[in-house]
């Protein structure tokens, strides 16, 4: 061996020793840093698992009231007693649901009737109980293949070899529906989130005795819900809206924004009109609780992280005791139409709609319609702002306004009431020769041909009788309707519900249908854009954003008592119409004229007693005959009336809508009937209020009916 | 060298060592019963059993004969892991958690040729360094190199294989085996050093990249197919963040070991380590430090450190430079091993799969290691005393 050997034999103990002292240092590391962890932080880490072990629960808070104008509860909540189910986190495995369903039907009856429970369980359910209780079994019956497949497709196949035989080996006694039915409950729970498996139906006894047996029903709760009641039945539910059921939770469509919302998935939404507008103010906050526990899971302590809040109330723009009654003449007044000899067949719809034209606050909104084949009246008050017709002359004065501002016509300039004719269209003319106009008259008496001149003058066309338009601009049709949308007139009234109709616009294919725009009879609009109309012309100019909702308020502190202002909603005006202040009392004195003038076309109706409420305004008259295939079935009219009262200082605007009237002299006008009861009924209110104060209490009174509708007898 | 009765015989210290790692890892594994779907202590008894007739066989054995099949051995290390890297035989090839490592036999159970091939290659690295010493006597610059190019060669078909499963662990432990046999080799310091360095800054680099632009080294890493290793890396790093994937047994196993704080929870008394999953395999330190704390786990660390320095002392007593390099190679894959899987589990190092010997249960890793073992002892057994050295 010799030399080399040695040389070899001296390096390799010391590179031993080398790897040795690297060892040392790799495990003296490691001792070090258990300390760190074990006794430094270890305190921690122990604190961390208790913390970790609990999961904080949610409990729903009342969602906000409705109140009209006076304090008078239009929404309120009926507090429902509820067994509910919140699974853990990560969920619970079918046999612990199992085993807990067992114990809470101990309690609780699901389906007190047994058709209905022998109806809600289905062959499957059964099927997947036999699995429970022979899992092993099936489990043997798959194939080497079958094994494979992932645990969902496995489960249905196994479910598939369970036969009817297997099935009958269990004797399915109601008391085992019954734990059944409630496990298909629980098995549709979200982790962590309540889950309500009864609330209908469950008797005093059934809630107590659950309610004392909580601490051993794991996730189980006896709790309050709450469930929407509307005081006073059909009147104004359109607008009030609808929420979700919580077995429906959160719109799918919109999940992802409720989730990101701090929804849970079995939250109730509202889904339309001021439930849904208001949503965000209405839902409130939930209470959300941090359980204690010890060791064995029973709960030690609870601590809220969260303090709940119910949600905010909203005070609406509505007089209640003014809504029923318009909405009870409205009705009246559709059934006595529907009676008169000239009804052919078509009347169905009476709209109205009230609103104060100096704040936008809307003060009734009334819509009924004779259901032919229910032979029934249906509260269908949303219809005032979905439903779009042509009003007829109720536009003259947006007519009038515009001729003035392009400088078409001039204060006190007559025109030749006059057939007018081009050629390819009927002949067009007044309902009568009115002789020679002024502008004034013109309103006062409904001329067309006043407001055709208008329209063919903007146009810049020459008119020859029965001879084509020559230099027609086909830029008047949108230069007319820019200013009927100054008046809101085919343009959003910026009302606050989810969603309103602006009407149709006319396809401008034929030069004389401009004619037809200047009197109401080619555009449509709907009611609530009628009444900003002719709020703006009550408002010198002032259009204002018409809505339902005055305050947010706190949750009331005490019964019948409200809550602080969160934040109240100003008038708010659009837009100032460009056009003369001079222009605008001109045709405010047409309205007047209208009512009170010797020829006014609404003048004889508001004869005597009617004329003390100084009401301005103007009717209206859309021919709308009604064709099925092609031919003309009947001949029918929109009725109009549009108005504000007093007329010195307005305070109440309407606008009446009543489509699809029987034509003739027999006509029953049914718009103006309604005008003057509503006008009427809306002083009377406001004199006997001036008296003897505001009468809070309407339901005692049970005057009302139950609902909005009636049936036809 | 003291006496010369109680060399050249049995290692007692070191059986006894081993006899009590194997206790607590038995022990360990029943107290997790309750946790676990089949009946692990008792397998790992019989692993136990099996090893140690394996031991008594590899102790009889002389390790020298080791030399002549060196090449054998390796050779079937790389046939089971080339059909592992073409899934072959289908049906008894097994893909478990995502790493094609495992041969699956019907009534024999489950194999792990990765395991063996650590020993195998320790056995093969040890004999071509001997072989190289021998032709060439010189430790010069060219010699060296060419040594280091052979042990290369040698040592990156396995590698290659075991990364490609992808078994993280596996090649670290294969890197770590390979390193500390370069390191008594004889290769000289000069070269170990720049070796050493350019190492120290690579990783230097790409950590620092990984900090500066994560992106474009994540998406380099997964491209190279290593998509897994960047989510331990990522669980390590910001374990908070990640959370419930690649944090998430991170902060089980923290907290299972932190909860034991000084002196544990006592036998059987889990709050945490039942909620990790499969806590008999890589995870069983944090079941041993939840129960017994602190004390216990210095205590399993204090037995490996004693079984290291035994295995030194071996390897310093041999005199067939053949038995120094198997024990080296042994001790580098022991040390690693321990410090790899205690460390991932206090986050000293990002999480990967691997076993802690002889206490972690599985078949093939418990007998590898007990083989290993059979191997030094033998090397002990045989070595011959020089009274006059």
């Amino acid at each position: 061996m010799g030399d080399k050997k040695k040389k070899k034999k001296s390096q390799l103990p010391f590179r031993l020793n080398i790897l040795f002292i690297f060892v040392f240092g790799l495990f003296s590391l490691l001792i070090l840093q258990l300390g760190v962890v074990q006794i430094l932080n270890g305190e921690e880490a122990q604190n961390e698992i208790n913390k970790t072990e609990n999961t904080p629960s949610t409990k729903p808070v009342p969602r906000g009231k409705m109140y009209d104008r006076f304090g008078r509860i239009v929404l309120d909540n009926e507090p429902v007693k509820a067994i509910t189910y919140t699974p853990p986190k990560n969920g619970e495995s079918a046999a612990k649901r199992l085993e807990l369903a067992e114990n809470l039907a101990q309690y609780v009856t699901m389906f007190k009737d047994r058709e209905e429970l022998l109806d809600n369980i289905k062959e499957r359910d059964k099927k997947e109980y036999w699995y429970l209780q022979n899992a092993k079994v099936v489990q043997e019956r798959l194939t080497k293949k079958e094994k494979e497949l992932d645990n969902s497709e496995q489960y249905k196949v196994m479910l598939d070899k369970i036969t009817d035989k297997d099935l009958q080996e269990i004797e399915w006694t109601d008391e085992l529906l019954n734990v059944i039915a409630i496990k298909k409950e629980f098995d549709q729970a979200f982790e962590l989130s309540p889950h309500v498996v009864l609330n209908e139906g469950i008797t005093e006894e059934e809630f107590a005795q659950v309610a004392e047996h909580l601490p051993e029903l794991q996730g189980i709760n006896a709790a309050i819900d709450w469930k929407r009641k509307p005081l006073y039945g059909g009147t104004f539910n359109s607008f009030i809206g609808g929420i979700t059921t919580s077995d429906k939770g959160i719109p799918l469509e919109n999940r992802d924004y409720y989730l990101t919302h701090g929804y849970s998935l079995n939250d109730r939404v509202g889904t339309s009109g001021l439930e849904q507008q208001y949503e965000s103010v209405l839902r409130g906050r939930k209470e959300k609780v941090q359980y204690t526990t010890d060791n064995s899971g029973n709960v030690v302590g609870s601590e809220i992280v969260v303090q709940g809040k119910s949600g905010n109330d909203l005070v609406l723009t509505l007089d209640m005791e003014l809504q029923q009654a318009v909405d009870k003449i409205v009705q009246e007044e559709l059934k006595t139409a529907m009676g008169k000899v000239n009804n052919n067949g078509y009347l169905e719809d009476a709209l109205v709609a009230m609103m104060n034209p100096q704040t936008g606050e809307i003060l009734a909104m009334s819509g009924v319609r004779y259901d032919r084949e229910d032979n029934e009246y249906k509260d269908q008050s949303y219809r005032v702002i979905y439903d779009a017709h042509q009003p007829g002359s109720a536009v003259k004065g947006a007519t009038l306004l515009a001729g003035f501002d392009s400088g078409v016509v001039h204060i006190g300039e007559t025109i030749r009431d006059t057939a007018i004719k081009i050629a390819g269209t009927p002949k067009k003319e007044s309902w009568t020769n009115l002789g020679n106009p002024s502008d004034l008259k013109a309103i006062e008496r409904s001329s067309n041909v006043y407001m055709f001149n208008i329209a063919l003058r903007m146009s810049g066309a020459s008119y020859q009788y029965n001879q084509p338009l020559r230099g027609f601009d086909w830029d008047s049709f949108q230069r007319m309707r820019n200013y009927f949308n100054q008046f809101g007139l085919g343009v959003e009234t910026g009302v606050d519900l989810p969603y309103e109709a602006t009407g149709v616009v006319g396809q401008d294919t034929v030069a004389g249908k401009i004619l037809d725009l200047a009197i109401g009879q080619y555009d449509t609009y709907t009611t609530l854009q009628l009444v900003q109309y002719v709020s703006t012309i009550a408002n010198d100019g002032y259009r204002i954003r018409p809505h339902l909702v005055n305050e947010i308020r706190q949750a009331e502190p005490q019964k019948g008592q409200l809550g602080p202002v969160v934040k109240s909603f100003n008038t708010e005006v659009l837009n100032k119409i460009g056009i003369d202040d001079k222009y605008i009392e001109r045709v405010k004195q047409g309205f007047i004229n209208v009512f009170h003038g010797s020829q006014g076309t609404a003048a004889g109706r508001w004869s005597g007693e009617y004329r003390k409420y100084k009401v301005a305004g103007k009717t209206g008259t859309a021919e709308n005959p009604q064709y099925e295939d092609g031919k003309m079935k009947a001949y029918t009219e929109n009725l109009s009336l549009v108005g504000y009262a007093p007329y010195d200082n307005p305070e109440v605007a309407f606008a009446i809508v009543v489509p699809k009237n029987g034509g003739g002299n027999t006509q029953y006008a049914v718009h103006h009937e309604i005008g003057k009861k509503i006008i009427a009924k809306y002083f009377e209110l406001k004199d006997e209020r001036a008296k003897n104060g505001v009468d809070t209490d309407l339901l005692s009174d049970s005057k009302q009916e139950e609902d909005g509708q009636t049936k036809e007898e | 060298m003291s006496s010369k009765n109680t060399n050249s015989n049995i290692d007692y210290t070191l059986i006894s060592i081993i006899i009590l790692l194997g206790i607590v890892s038995v022990f360990t594994i029943y107290t997790l019963q309750p946790h676990l779907d089949q009946n692990y202590y008792l397998k790992q008894v019989i692993w136990y059993i099996v090893g140690s007739m394996a031991v008594v066989v590899m102790m009889l054995f002389d390790f020298d004969r080791l030399r002549q099949v060196s090449w054998i051995l390796y050779g079937i290390g790389m046939i089971l892991l080339l059909m592992l890297f073409f899934h072959f035989p289908p049906g008894i090839a097994k893909e478990v958690n995502g790493a094609w490592g495992w041969f699956e036999f019907p009534v024999f159970g489950t194999m792990q040729p990765a395991e063996f091939m650590k020993v195998f290659l320790i056995i093969l690295l040890a004999h071509v360094i001997v072989a190289h010493n021998e032709k060439y006597k010189n430790h010069t610059l060219k010699f060296d190199i060419w040594l280091l190019t052979k042990i290369a060669l040698v040592t990156l078909p396995p590698l290659a294989l075991v990364a490609k499963q992808p078994d993280l662990g596996g090649v670290l432990v294969l890197c770590a085996i390979t390193v500390s046999l370069v390191l008594v080799s004889g290769i000289q310091w000069r070269i170990i050093l720049s070796l050493v360095g350019t190492a120290v800054i690579a990783v230097c680099l790409v950590v620092a990249a990984y900090i500066y632009a994560p992106e474009k080294v994540e998406s380099f890493v997964d491209a190279a197919g290593f998509e897994h290793v960047e989510s331990r890396f990522q669980g390590w790093l910001n374990t908070e963040e990640v959370g419930q994937s690649g944090g998430y047994q991170l902060i089980r196993a923290m907290l299972a070991i932190g909860s034991g704080q000084l002196s544990g929870k006592g036998i059987g008394d889990y709050q945490v380590v039942d909620t990790i999953p499969e806590p008999h395999t890589d995870m069983i330190f944090t079941a041993i430090a939840e129960q017994f704390g602190f004390i216990g786990s210095s205590f399993v660390i204090t037995l490996y450190f004693l079984l290291i320095y035994r295995l030194i002392h071996i390897g310093l007593q041999s005199n067939d430079p053949f038995g120094s390099y198997l024990v080296t190679g042994c001790i580098g894959m022991f040390t690693f091993q321990v410090f790899q899987n205690i460390g991932m589990t206090v986050k000293l190092l990002p999480i990967t799969g691997l076993p802690l010997p002889f206490i972690s249960y599985g078949g093939s890793s418990t007998l590898t290691y007990l083989i290993a073992i059979g191997m030094v002892l033998s090397i002990h057994f045989r070595t011959k005393e020089y009274m006059f050295d």
